[in-house]
């Protein structure tokens, strides 16, 4: 007996490059294998330069990166927006950076000796190697940034270094607005008071005659 | 504290959030590679852990069931499932002195510091050296060199990675035996491997320097100058079955990457340290057949390894020969800041480096070596013209580069009166 053959069509994979956000959103939702791959290539990269400027730390911010990575694929179902990718994948990276500064805290107070802060970029974005002198300030600064509250440190982070908007920040703080701008004034507040009181930070404005 | 002051320290404050903005480096892609692996990793181990938790949780849950309706109480599970225990970080023991705060090593008499590796692997640190443990874990250590010499006996191991700080160099040591030195004083760095293989990265070496058995190497930093030298005779550079196959006709299907290769022989052999083979093959050819004739990569490698061999004539030749025969190709650019390095080299050359250093920064104001070439022009200048006429290049050098390695001169061309 004949049997009638269905009709058949060479269909061709979408390279996951071309994929919008939203389409990627839901290939992970489904549990698509190479969704996990493509997000990781596509969001991996700003959140480990996040957790770096955060940290100081290449190694510890390696680390973040692939716990936050962890917990977005494990949590993947539960997206509601998948045209917030994004701002999801984001605020994971804050809330373990969160408890990654709390963890430091906690362990400097309970230590008998103060930890050094190090700072630990192998070279510049642009490939040159980071001299003495800038490794120093690096130091001292993140020793600044060390005694903030992680809540404040995030703020000035995000708004500073990663050059985000007020907006943006609260969005991935998950705070409103006027919370983020009161703890970023405080940050800031505190952090220009304690640069104007060490000594090897006051004179760097003049040497460098850095110019905005 | 006067609302002045508190503007300064904002404005301070802004600067140097800007120097930590730029002095974080983008992830390379083995990092993200490794990276992915790590997750999927994890997510396996995670997997495995929640089937094994899930059967205990039933086995726990019929159980519980029992007693509770037994005790008539209430019972609360965690799924919660305990993280993967990290690997161990490698075992080490230090003779000699201690680790203290920071990671520094504190030498306790006059013999200098070893350290021992349970893998085998040996740290000397000659006396008075200045040196601190960044990073212990299991796949290798991390130490830094601020001031002194110390000697290195690393295992081979390909799961392993070890790295030296040495002042502003990276020494990264791929299962070796090297003697390390670096003067804070007078800027000066020195490596000289006994055997194996390590590359150097860092100021002046204009990207990752590989060297190989018997190979020495010396930076002056104030002067720019990078020197590699044979403390003995180079061994042979590849097996003969490898020339033999080199000699046999390429297939079709391998032949546009054969051919890719042969464009990139000596930039090869360059990345492996194999300098004097680079010039030999250059003169049997002929130097003027081959500046005529070389690829683009292979003319910058014959310029790289006549430099690095004080063969300046020659190094100057290929970077000529570059900038003529490929004049719309990057590396011509390259060429122009490399030509400066190859004058500052010769007698009378420093008005010429000047030269070439201003016609990159023309071309290419946001080049690779852009940073070098102002800080070098800036340097030149003040010994050509006086520390006044060095100033406005300083200034322009701190806008444009607050972090990068001329910073600190620059400063101090601007400080002084």
């Amino acid at each position: 007996m004949h049997r009638p053959h269905a009709p058949v069509s060479l269909v061709v994979a979408p390279d996951p490059r071309d994929l919008s956000d939203p389409e990627l959103a839901h290939a992970l939702m489904a549990g698509r294998a190479w969704a996990i791959s493509e997000t990781w290539h596509r969001f991996a990269p700003p959140v480990i330069m996040l957790a770096r400027r955060a940290l100081g730390s290449e190694a510890e911010a390696d680390d973040v990166a692939q716990e936050v990575f962890q917990r977005v694929f494990a949590k993947a179902r539960t997206l509601r927006a998948p045209d917030r990718l994004r701002s999801f994948i984001f605020s994971f990276a804050i809330r373990v950076l969160k408890t990654e500064l709390r963890a430091r805290r906690a362990r400097a107070w309970l230590s008998f000796h103060q930890p050094e802060t190090l700072v630990e970029f192998r070279a510049q974005a642009g490939g040159a190697p980071i001299d003495m002198e800038s490794r120093d300030l690096l130091r001292r600064f993140y020793g600044l940034l060390d005694r903030l509250a992680p809540r404040h440190r995030l703020v000035f982070v995000l708004r500073h270094l990663e050059s985000m908007t007020l907006e943006e920040a609260a969005a991935h703080m998950e705070l409103s607005l006027s919370t983020v701008k009161r703890l970023l004034e405080r940050a800031t507040a505190k952090l220009s008071r304690w640069v104007e009181s060490d000594p090897g930070l006051a004179g760097f404005l003049d040497g460098a005659r850095w110019r905005r | 504290m006067t609302a002045r002051d508190e503007d300064k320290g904002r404005r301070t404050l802004a600067a140097l959030a800007e120097l930590a903005r730029g002095s974080v480096p983008p992830p390379t892609q083995a990092e993200l590679d490794g990276g992915l692996r790590a997750v999927h990793a994890a997510q396996l181990q995670a997997g495995r852990t929640r089937r094994r938790t899930s059967t205990i949780l039933q086995v726990s849950l019929a159980g519980a069931l029992v007693a509770a309706s037994y005790f008539g109480g209430r019972v609360v599970l965690s799924q919660r499932a305990r993280p993967p225990a990290a690997p161990a970080a490698l075992a080490y023991r230090v003779e000699g002195g201690s680790v203290v705060d920071g990671g520094y090593l504190r030498e306790s008499g006059r013999g200098g510091i070893k350290l021992f590796f349970a893998e085998g692997t040996e740290f000397i640190l000659m006396p008075g050296t200045r040196s601190r443990l960044r990073d212990v874990g299991a796949s290798g250590a991390r130490i830094a060199i601020e001031h002194g010499t110390a000697s290195f006996k690393v295992t081979p191991s390909p799961d392993r990675r070890w790295q030296v700080d040495v002042g502003p160099f990276l020494v990264t040591v791929k299962g070796t035996a090297f003697t390390v030195s670096w003067d804070a004083a007078t800027e000066k760095f020195e490596l000289k491997l006994q055997h194996g293989r390590v590359t150097v990265s860092g100021p002046v070496t204009g990207g990752e320097i590989a060297l190989r058995d018997g190979q020495r190497l010396l930076v002056d930093l104030p002067q720019g100058e990078a020197t590699i030298s044979d403390q003995k005779p180079e061994a042979a550079i590849e097996p003969p079955a490898a020339r033999a196959a080199a000699k046999q006709a390429p297939s079709s299907s391998s032949s546009s990457a054969s051919k890719a290769e042969s464009e990139r022989r000596w930039a090869l052999a360059l990345a492996a340290g194999h300098l004097d083979r680079i010039l030999e093959e250059a003169e049997r050819a002929g130097v003027k057949t081959t500046l005529d004739h070389a690829s683009s990569d292979d003319l910058l490698a014959l310029a790289d390894a006549a430099r690095y061999r004080r063969r300046m004539d020659l190094a100057r030749d290929a970077l000529l020969a570059e900038r003529r025969r490929f004049p719309d190709s990057p590396r011509a650019l390259d060429a122009a800041f490399l030509l400066g390095r190859v004058e500052e080299a010769s007698d009378r050359g420093l008005a010429r480096a000047v030269e070439w250093y201003d016609e990159y920064l023309t071309r290419a104001p946001t080049g690779t070596y852009a940073s070098e070439a102002l800080g070098r022009k800036m340097t030149l200048t003040s010994k050509l013209e006086g520390a006044s006429r060095a100033r406005p290049i300083a200034e322009d050098y701190l806008r444009r580069f607050p972090g990068g390695t001329y910073a600190g001169p620059a400063r101090a061309f601007v400080r002084a009166p």
